[in-house]
């Protein structure tokens, strides 16, 4: 929904073999600055699960919109997380 | 003192009372070593995100207690002797607390209506939060 207000000549740009090369500007706001509320805990893995991918992987900050703080206490948090089994290190299916 | 908390996974083949001893155990365990124990909270079994030990299931045991700084290398080794727990971690939450300030907050959490109300309206907005976040 926010890729809508993409504009094609401002946002596309031909690249060197005629293909269009999109850039998107999505503007992100780190959830945690965001909502002060919101507390960054290992246990509450229903909270985490949204920053990570189906792999089990952290995702990265450039596209979770965290900021550099939030992003390190997550990443802290689902080291513990999976540390104590709560979360995988790794997963294998393969959807 | 400061303020730790223990988050161990007891073998879930248990039988119930022995599974309260060992729960009584490590509780009584913090005890001796002059620690306060703030906050207990049994998960029950929970399925692990991988395999422990050969156990695909666990109960969860959670404690948040002050003390000494001590206490963290006895307290895994009581925990690594057992055989019953088959995995633990110790996190630090604060370097200086007083257990009798928290012992006071977290009866105020449970007695004030005020307070729990607070706490729910806060879980809901994270909630909602969560829901807009996967749309």
């Amino acid at each position: 929904m926010a890729y809508n207000n993409r504009e094609e000549s401002d946002d596309r740009t031909r690249g060197a073999k005629g293909k269009f090369k999109r850039t998107y500007h999505r503007r992100k706001v780190c959830k945690f600055c965001a909502d002060s509320s919101l507390t960054i805990d290992y246990k509450d893995i229903k909270n985490i699960r949204y920053f990570i991918t189906e792999r089990g992987k952290i995702t990265p900050c450039r596209i979770s919109g965290n900021c550099a703080k939030h992003q390190r206490l997550l990443a802290l948090a689902i080291k513990r997380a999976r540390n104590i089994a709560l979360l995988p290190y790794t997963t294998s299916i393969i959807n | 003192m400061r303020y730790y908390e223990t988050l161990y996974i007891v073998n879930p083949e248990l039988a119930d009372d022995e599974y309260r001893d060992v729960v009584a155990k490590m509780q009584s365990f913090i005890e001796k070593e002059k620690g306060v124990v703030t906050r207990a909270e049994e998960w029950g079994k929970r399925t692990l995100a991988y395999e422990v030990k050969k156990f695909d299931k666990g109960s969860y045991v959670l404690l948040q207690y002050c003390a000494e700084s001590g206490i963290v290398e006895p307290l895994k080794r009581e925990m690594t002797l057992d055989d019953r727990v088959i995995k633990f971690q110790t996190i630090k939450l604060s370097d200086h607390a007083d257990p009798e300030a928290l012992k006071a907050a977290a009866e105020g959490a449970k007695k004030g209506p005020g307070e729990e109300e607070k706490m729910t309206e806060d879980d809901r907005r994270t909630e909602e939060e969560g829901e807009n976040g996967i749309q």
